[in-house]
């Protein structure tokens, strides 16, 4: 029967191959949206966890509702060891976040500032880090150097060794400010971070806060793999007790998980409405072949073929056909993956350098790449399409009854 | 008209075969109008917030200011500039910014002031409409606020709490007040919805120590029908001595979106299309295949090549026609509902913003001639081109091989 179905495919060759054409198409199309995905959201969401909280966060309990200074955990260095414990974190970061107003004579702008230890900080872990683009790093834990974007040294007329007032409320809500030298400038392009970051050293803003050594906002944790996040959160959580929140980068950034949501919703959307399609093709192909062999389906029945096993043949068919269809698919998809994983197609010309969504900057450069759960997914997806699209035609081939086939023509 | 006759008896052979076709370029047509009146919904909403919510369509600025926005860079006399340019038909409002940390209980965060004239603010932005609690500033309110929804969420404060304010006047002390929270703004910008606090441009005056100027006049055209280019040169002839620029050269991102949005419904409608493509290629291939002894016949007795392509161009333009008519009443349908109704995007994303600008929440699609135009006419142009080989194929057939066939 196998041997039977596969010749009957290449009775008509052309129809065939145009068919098998189509769900090649699919898998073109299917792996473009979700590598894209694959790759974009991976590289947004590590992006995204460079700029403070990490993939996952240790944070004072009500911290995330509502930020203010005086929530803080107590031993951060103890927290710090715990996530370390985990197989899938690659570095923890303990930090202090908090908003404040920035002020020089001419003029002043309110922000966020970031607390550091420079010892524990790495480019590959901190965007602001990453983007210096003058002067250098802050160097001791209590210096009294600060690090600005290059909107807010523009808007507040800074340069390298100016000085700068940052005015906060400290532990116990009292207004608190203190003097900083600018030791380096960064330039992310990303406007809301440009003109509203700081990155100050730990232990003098502990000073000014009135935060004991080893208190802290929080402890940013980095993962290997994006895709481990809830998982470690949900170690982390329940390895730590609820005196402290474990989240993940989803309730520390919502805009960044909102952005991703709706792109990977309208990116199912689409898939499905193209797959819908592409089925509608297969129905197509497999009813007609269907409805032009009613005699020979009437003869093969007059001699004692059983409608079931009709129903099996079709199905074959269609299994056939997916499976030429998805080898078709691998073999145009190959050359377009590789060239789109290898160089990627540039579209800064249309959407410029500084493009951000969700407040991360989106690489103009459109790069792809597929989880390997994804191939499984696609692959498994189009085929199940491909058999769904047989039922029906298989379904009237086995009604046809004998007689009548025989006299139609 | 026999040839159409014959076309439409040629469709109805293999109804079902003409019915999945027609049904499958229906279905594709049909869902390409809907997202692109869903993608020209989100267009004109992102630029609605841009515009009407905040920047107005052309701002007057002092020169250097925008560059460099320091407190002392003003507009001197405002009032005489707005007076001049109503009388030249715009609606204009002046406006005042200073930066500054406000504290509300423990918590406190760095905020942008924007003073407004509660008076003539209305008639160039509808932020005053713009609220997701509590009321607008009323004029003779010295002491209210109305502040950004991420704002708020730091502050821990809503509709009748207080904040405090602290920043640097303008001479040089300290500005230092007690505000009462009035409102709290729907999703406007990612600069608006993190840090904005609006209060009366007397407020502002007061507090910050500024008794004249304005850092900025947003101005409105009162008639529509003057492009924004025109608008913008006669606002920068009215205002000599200052900087003008339109929304557009104010936002380039938002400008650009458009053309972004553009091109991703081209390609998306391209690529849907393809698929179709090939479904109308394989009907309309086997179609041909089936009627080739037809087809030698017909040339035999003296049928032009011509005369049986232009058969199953009617044949496939009969099919993209019903498919376009419904298609096309489908998508007008579904769009005027979606543009009514909106999706409801808030379970997927609390908030989400593309380059600044905050998206949102509900999703509305907006139909305009060019939405339905664009993919209809892009279905009739796949299916004639879909159809150039089978066509050919069948204008070509040699008689004698024909009636062998098989």
């Amino acid at each position: 029967m196998i041997r039977l179905a596969w010749r009957n495919l290449w009775r008509n060759r052309r129809r065939t191959l145009i068919t098998a054409f189509s769900i090649g198409f699919g898998v073109l199309l299917a792996v473009t949206f979700t590598g894209t995905g694959d790759y974009a959201y991976t590289n947004m969401i590590d992006a995204g966890a460079s700029m403070g909280y990490g993939h996952v966060t240790i944070e004072p309990v009500g911290y995330n509702r509502t930020p203010t200074l005086d929530k803080r955990i107590g031993d951060s260095a103890a927290l710090r060891a715990d996530a370390l414990s985990q197989p899938d974190v690659r570095d923890a970061i303990v930090r202090i976040l908090g908003q404040g107003m920035f002020a020089t004579a001419s003029n002043s702008i309110g922000g966020s500032f970031l607390g550091v230890d420079p010892a524990s900080e790495t480019p590959a872990w901190s965007l602001l880090l990453r983007s210096l683009v003058r002067g250098n790093m802050l160097r001791d834990r209590d210096g009294s150097g600060v690090i600005i974007g290059s909107k807010m040294a523009d808007h507040l007329n800074l340069d390298l060794g100016k000085k700068l007032v940052y005015t906060t409320t400290d532990a116990s809500g009292e207004i608190v400010s203190e003097a900083a030298r600018v030791r380096g400038i960064f330039h992310t392009g990303i406007n809301e971070v440009d003109n509203a970051f700081v990155m100050l050293p730990i232990d003098r803003l502990r000073h000014v806060l009135g935060y004991r050594k080893g208190e802290a906002t929080m402890v940013a944790i980095m993962l290997r793999d994006q895709r481990r996040t809830r998982r470690v959160r949900d170690a982390l959580q329940h390895r730590i007790g609820t005196s402290v929140a474990v989240l993940d980068w989803r309730q520390t950034q919502p805009d960044l998980a909102g952005i991703i949501n709706i792109d990977r919703s309208s990116n199912y959307i689409s898939q499905l409405l193209i797959g819908l399609l592409i089925a509608a093709g297969i129905l197509n192909t497999l009813l007609m072949s269907v409805l032009e062999r009613t005699r020979e389906f009437g003869i093969m029945m007059a001699v004692g073929m059983s409608p079931g096993q009709l129903f099996r043949l079709i199905m074959t068919e269609s299994f056939w056909l997916a499976c030429i269809g998805l080898l078709m698919g691998t073999v145009i998809t190959a050359p377009w993956y590789w060239y789109l994983a290898t160089y990627g197609i540039d579209f800064s010309g249309s959407i410029g350098h500084d493009y951000s969504a969700g407040g991360v900057l989106i690489d103009p450069v459109f790069h792809i790449r597929l989880f390997a759960e994804s191939i499984v997914a696609i692959l498994a997806g189009l085929f199940t399409l491909a058999i769904l699209a047989g039922l029906y035609p298989a379904w009237r081939a086995g009604r046809i009854p004998p007689v009548e086939s025989l006299k139609a023509l | 008209m026999r040839l159409l006759a014959i076309a439409i008896r040629n469709v109805g052979r293999y109804w079902q075969r003409s019915l999945i076709t027609t049904l499958a370029m229906a279905f594709a047509g049909f869902i390409m109008i809907l997202f692109a009146a869903l993608m020209q919904g989100m267009v004109e909403t992102s630029e609605h917030n841009v515009v009407a919510m905040n920047l107005g369509e052309v701002q007057i600025h002092a020169r250097g200011y925008r560059d460099d926005p320091d407190i002392y860079k003003r507009i001197h006399d405002p009032a005489a500039l707005i007076a001049r340019l109503q009388k030249a038909g715009f609606h204009a409002a002046p406006r005042l910014y200073a930066f500054g940390l406000a504290a509300a209980g423990t918590a406190s965060a760095g905020v942008q002031l924007h003073g407004i004239d509660p008076v003539l603010q209305p008639t160039v932005t509808e932020i005053n409409r713009h609220l997701l609690s509590g009321q607008w500033l009323s004029p003779d309110d010295g002491h209210g606020i109305v502040i950004g929804r991420k704002l708020a969420r730091t502050l821990g404060v809503h509709p009748g709490s207080e904040v405090v304010f602290l920043g640097q006047a303008a001479d040089g002390s300290i500005a230092n007040d007690l505000y009462r929270v009035r409102g709290v703004l729907k999703s406007v910008s990612e600069q608006i919805d993190r840090a904005g606090i609006y209060m009366s441009a007397s407020a502002f005056r007061t507090l910050m120590r500024l008794p004249t100027g304005a850092h900025e006049i947003a101005v409105m055209r009162a008639d529509r029908s003057l492009g924004l280019a025109e608008a913008t040169r006669k606002v920068a002839a009215l205002a000599r001595g200052y900087e003008t620029r339109n929304w557009r050269q104010l936002m380039p991102t938002i400008a650009n979106l458009i053309d972004i949005m553009d091109n991703q419904i081209l390609i998306m409608t391209l690529i849907t299309y393809i698929a179709v493509a090939t479904i109308i290629l394989n009907a309309i291939l086997m179609s041909v295949f089936e009627r080739i002894r037809e087809f030698g016949i017909m040339k035999a007795i003296g049928v032009m090549p011509w005369q049986v392509a232009s058969l199953i161009y009617t044949e496939t333009l009969l099919q993209v026609s019903v498919a376009g008519l419904l298609a096309l009443g489908g998508g007008w349908l579904a769009g005027n509902y979606y543009e009514r109704h909106g999706i409801d995007l808030s379970k997927l994303a609390d908030s989400a913003s593309f380059g600044g600008i905050a998206i949102d929440p509900v999703w509305h699609a907006h139909v305009t001639p060019h939405v339905l135009a664009t993919p209809l006419l892009m279905l009739i142009g796949v299916a004639a081109i879909a159809a150039i080989y089978p066509a050919l194929k069948a204008a070509m057939i040699r008689p004698i091989e024909a009636i062998h066939y098989r």
